[in-house]
């Protein structure tokens, strides 16, 4: 489009992006007031926060706390998300598939997911694989049905096309229906993310013996209310790296998106 | 008698519901296109002229009778057949380029000669220079010719056309008319092509089946002994193609009154 209209809708986007933080340094000033006014040794304030987040970056926190839990959100994530893509695909391709799954997804995905935390922690025991196995049986769904459903809403038209140029099977799927449903799969991804942190975090609390869930509330058990504040600092820090990472690789995978919603407005 | 290209011996359509409705497209089609032929296909609406293209292109199988493709029966999309369809924005892919785009109707080439192909497809279009661009980058017409070169960059027997030119303004079709007649002309590929529109089938062809309304039959075959070869500008004047496409007119208008009323089709 025209060099100019694309200048004011950059300069926009930096508008919103500088009113972000602005907001959120409201946000944290309200906190620092708060606390400080407040007084209690049950809400410190966001500076002394800050200072316990800088003393534990330093020290044995990072090694074996951050570390394993980033491990274990990683894995947990790409197993679902690897599964979900592909099983999505075939129950949304092939319309005998999903009329057998469906009932058995339908179930199996409105279980509450810490529900799964005692049964996972009787089969695995305590520790890294019982998370990565209840983060990656919770973030599985909306990549699995996000997927599924795109790929059965697909325009027959695209399909047609594809098998007239030869495509079929395997081919069929890689090259025409996941780039074609593509964008659906990454809407999916994006919450799977912060399902999986979230699941990261429950999983450590009720049965890990390490990791910042750990950290958090055993820091809280022995009165360690300081550090127990950073480590959800550390949270929300790793939370929006992660969907900030995720944000940068879709924008770039998707450009043809963009183009087609950009063309359709125009 | 030459050997046809392409054949349907008494072929019927029935299309079944999920819901088990059962619903007779055609009954009994018979006909056959000569190599280098141009036939159209022209009915009133709801006739199943798109139902019979995608059973001519090998999508569906005939539910009776059979399709044969150079003498053999048809069962699936066969190498030599190509399909332009009427919905070009959804059949071309957005997420490749329109060089990629051309060159998956030429996978079965090596890449050396891919690139050549691809090449000389786009400049029979007159697109050479749009190469890296995408789809939604460019009109609506100049999007028809990709997919039209990506049919014909695998130099195909048979070109079939499912309203190719329904989706663009009265200029850009009268222009794209000429593509397909010009491209026709210098290749050797028969041409079989769905339309609605009787002047476009009339101008292009040299036949026109008329279709009967549902469930359909070939209930008139016109042959177009209009001069090759053809243009816009003087072909459409002449007496003998206002006759030719008043006859064609006046047989589709009876095939549509013939069941008045108790056609609900779209």
């Amino acid at each position: 489009m025209i060099a100019g209209s694309r200048r004011a809708a950059r300069l926009r986007r930096v508008g919103f992006w500088a009113l972000g933080w602005v907001g959120l340094g409201v946000a944290l000033l309200a906190w620092q007031v708060a606390a400080a006014v407040d007084h209690s040794p049950l809400i410190p304030t966001f500076t002394s926060t800050l200072a316990a987040l800088w003393h534990m970056l330093a020290s044995s926190f990072v090694p074996s706390e951050l570390v394993p839990s980033m491990i274990r959100l990683v894995i947990g994530f790409v197993v679902s998300a690897v599964i979900g893509v592909v099983v999505g695909l075939f129950t949304g391709y092939y319309r005998v598939v999903r009329d057998w799954t469906t009932a058995v997804f339908d179930f199996s995905r409105s279980l509450p997911t810490p529900l799964l935390i005692p049964v996972a922690l009787v089969l695995f025991g305590l520790g890294g694989t019982m998370v990565v196995v209840v983060i990656a049986s919770a973030a599985i769904w909306p990549v699995l049905i996000n997927t599924s459903n795109a790929t059965a809403a697909l325009d027959p038209t695209l399909v047609d096309t594809a098998r007239c140029l030869g495509l079929r099977g395997p081919f069929l799927l890689a090259k025409v229906i996941l780039p074609a449903v593509s964008p659906k799969i990454f809407a999916g991804l994006r919450v799977a993310i912060s399902v999986s942190l979230a699941v990261l975090v429950v999983a450590e609390i009720l049965g890990g013996s390490s990791g910042i869930g750990y950290f958090i509330s055993s820091a809280q058990q022995s009165f360690q209310i300081t550090d127990s504040y950073a480590g959800v600092l550390v949270l929300c820090l790793l939370g929006w790296i992660a969907d900030s990472v995720f944000l940068f690789v879709e924008r770039r995978l998707l450009v043809w998106q963009r183009g087609i919603v950009g063309g359709g407005h125009g | 008698m030459v050997e046809p290209i392409l054949e349907f011996r008494h072929v019927g359509v029935t299309l079944t519901g999920r819901d088990g409705s059962v619903n007779e497209v055609s009954s009994d089609v018979s006909f056959s296109l000569a190599p280098r032929e141009f036939v159209s296909i022209v009915g009133p609406s709801g006739a199943g002229k798109t139902t019979l293209l995608r059973t001519a292109a090998g999508l569906r199988r005939p539910t009776v009778g059979e399709v044969l493709f150079k003498g053999e029966p048809l069962s699936d999309v066969q190498n030599g057949i190509s399909v332009v369809f009427q919905e070009y924005n959804k059949s071309l892919f957005p997420w490749l380029s329109i060089f990629k785009n051309v060159a998956m109707g030429a996978r079965r080439l090596s890449s050396a000669e891919r690139a050549a192909h691809v090449r000389a497809a786009l400049d029979a279009v007159a697109l050479s220079g749009f190469e890296s661009r995408y789809p939604w980058e460019l009109s609506g017409g100049m999007q028809q010719r990709a997919a039209l070169a990506r049919a014909l960059v695998s130099d195909p027997q048979v070109l079939m056309l499912d309203e190719p030119f329904a989706s663009v303004d009265a200029l850009t079709r009268g222009l794209l008319e000429d593509v397909v007649g010009d491209l026709w002309e210098r290749s050797s590929f028969a041409s079989l092509l769905v339309t609605h529109d009787v002047g476009e089938a009339v101008y292009l062809s040299d036949r026109v089946l008329v279709l009967s309304a549902r469930p359909s039959r070939i209930l008139a075959d016109v042959s177009i002994d209009l001069p090759r070869p053809r243009s816009q500008g003087s072909t459409r004047q002449l007496k003998r193609f206002v006759e030719l496409e008043a006859q064609v007119l006046d047989l589709v208008h009876r095939a549509g009154r013939t069941v008045a009323g108790e056609s609900a089709d779209a």
